[in-house]
C-alpha cells in the first residue's frame, strides 16, 4: 500500500526535523503515526542505518518503560521499511506544559503534587537505565486514569532521543535538560522544579548519585569538557 | 455474528473473524488448514483478550506478505506466528493454533472486500455454533495469557492486559 496515500497531508499535527507526525484512525482505533522521512543531506546508507536503529531504540525504550508500570503510548505496529511507528493515542489528555500555564498563580498545592509525581515518575524510568533524552513539559501528558477517576496519570511520550544507560552522568544530563526546558518554559517556577528533583530523590535509591552528577553538569554545562 | 474490517494500510484487504463453540470436527478442520484447502487462520480462543488483538496479527502479516519478509510459509500461519510473543515457529502453533479435541474455534479469514463466497466456504465446513466474536473476552485463559506473555503486576498497573499483548506482539521482532 502507498503510505503517503494513508498518511494524506490533512492528518499532519506536527512535523520536526526528524520526523512527522500524523493523526490517523488504525484498526478502528485512534492512532498517532510518527514517520521518520529520509533525509536528503545524510548518505543513503547512514541515513537508512541511523534511521533505523533510531526506530527499534524508541520502540524499545516504549517497551521497557511500560515493563516497568510506567504509562506510555501503547505501539499498535511498526513499519521498518518506511519507519512508521503507530502508537495508541493518548485522547483527552493535556500537556504538563499546558497544564502548568494554565494555572499557574491559583492552584500552588496542585502544581506542587504534580512536580513530585513527575519526579517520582522519571525515578522509576531511570531506575530501569532509560535515558529519555529530550525531557520537556510538553513531551508529558495528563490524563484521567484508567484506573481511578479521580485521578490523573502522567504519560511520557517522544522517546525518538532514548537510550538506555545505567551511567548516572547520563541520569545527571537527562534531568538537566529537562531543568533547562522547565526553567526557560516556566518562568519563576524554580519552587516547583526543586519539588520535582525531591520527588525524584526520595523514590529511587540511586538518585544521590544522580543529583551529585546533575550539579557537575549544572556548572558545565551538557557537553563534557574533552580537555586533559 | 462475525466481524469484518477493512484494513486501513491496504484497503482492498478485509480480515473477517468468525467464532464457533460446540464445535465436533476439530481434528478434520485442523487437517484440512495444514493441507491448505481451508484458506483461513484457525486460532484457539482461549489464547485471545479481544479481537483487537488477531487485527494487529493480521495487519502485521499482510503487510510482511506485501514486502516479502514473512517469517513463515503462508499468510495464515504468519497470523498465528504474529500472535506469539516468541520467534519460535513450532511453539507459536502449539499455543495459537487449535489441537484436535478442542471445541471452540476462532476461524480468521483474509479476503478481498466483497468475497463473500470464501467466508461461506469455511462456515459450511465447521460443525459447530456460530457465536458473535466478541463473546471471545470471555473464552480467554487470563492467567494463561499473562503467563505465556510474561505480563507483570507493575505492568498491568499502566494499561489493560490488551495493550500489555499488543505492544509485545507489535514489539516482538526487536527485542
Amino acid at each position: 500500500m502507498a503510505l503517503p496515500d494513508f498518511l494524506s497531508k490533512d492528518k499532519l499535527i506536527k512535523q520536526g526535523a526528524e520526523a512527522r507526525v500524523y493523526r490517523a484512525e488504525f484498526l478502528g482505533k485512534p492512532a498517532i503515526v510518527k514517520e521518520r522521512f529520509p533525509k536528503r543531506y545524510r548518505h543513503p546508507a547512514l541515513d537508512e542505518k541511523l534511521t533505523h536503529r533510531r526506530t527499534t531504540q524508541e520502540v524499545r525504550s516504549i517497551l521497557r518503560c511500560r515493563k516497568a508500570g510506567i504509562s506510555v503510548p501503547v505501539v499498535y505496529f511498526v513499519d521498518y521499511t518506511s519507519h512508521c511507528i503507530f502508537l495508541e493515542e493518548i485522547t483527552g489528555s493535556l500537556t504538563v506544559s499546558d497544564y502548568i500555564a494554565s494555572i499557574q498563580q491559583c492552584k500552588e498545592q496542585e502544581l506542587l503534587r504534580l512536580a513530585e509525581q513527575v519526579g517520582q515518575i522519571l525515578a522509576k524510568m531511570h531506575d530501569e537505565d532509560v535515558i529519555h533524552g529530550d525531557l520537556t513539559t510538553s513531551n508529558m501528558l495528563l490524563r484521567c486514569s484508567t484506573v481511578d477517576i479521580h485521578q490523573t496519570d502522567l504519560v511520557l511520550i517522544d522517546f525518538g532521543l532514548s537510550y538506555i544507560s545505567a551511567l548516572p552522568e547520563d541520569k545527571g544530563v537527562d534531568l538537566y535538560v529537562l531543568e533547562k526546558a522547565f526553567l526557560s518554559t516556566h518562568p519563576n517556577t524554580e519552587v516547583l522544579f526543586r519539588k520535582l528533583l525531591e520527588g525524584y530523590a526520595a523514590s529511587s535509591k540511586k538518585s544521590p548519585a544522580v543529583i551529585k552528577k546533575l550539579d557537575e553538569v549544572r556548572l558545565r554545562g551538557r557537553k563534557r569538557s574533552m580537555v586533559g | 455474528m462475525h466481524l469484518t474490517k477493512v484494513l486501513e494500510l491496504f484497503p482492498d484487504r478485509s480480515v473477517t473473524q468468525m467464532l464457533f463453540k460446540e464445535v465436533k470436527n476439530a481434528a478434520e478442520l485442523r487437517q484440512s488448514a495444514v493441507e491448505g484447502e481451508i484458506s483461513g487462520a484457525l486460532i484457539n480462543p482461549a489464547m485471545l483478550v479481544d479481537p483487537f488483538q488477531v487485527l494487529i496479527a493480521a495487519n502485521k502479516a499482510v503487510h510482511l506478505q506485501t514486502i516479502g519478509k514473512m517469517k513463515t510459509r503462508s499468510l495464515y500461519s504468519e497470523i498465528i506466528f504474529n500472535l506469539s510473543p516468541t520467534n519460535k515457529i513450532s511453539e507459536a502453533f502449539k499455543r495459537f493454533g487449535i489441537s484436535d479435541g478442542d471445541d471452540v474455534v476462532m476461524v480468521v479469514v483474509v479476503h478481498n472486500k466483497d468475497d463473500l463466497q470464501h467466508l461461506s466456504d469455511i462456515t459450511t465446513r465447521v460443525d459447530g455454533r456460530q457465536i458473535p466474536v466478541e463473546d471471545v473476552s470471555s473464552l480467554s485463559d487470563i492467567e494463561k495469557i499473562k503467563k505465556l506473555y510474561k505480563i507483570t503486576p507493575q505492568e498491568e498497573k499502566c494499561g489493560s492486559l490488551l495493550d500489555a499483548v499488543v505492544c509485545r506482539m507489535a514489539t516482538k521482532d526487536v527485542m
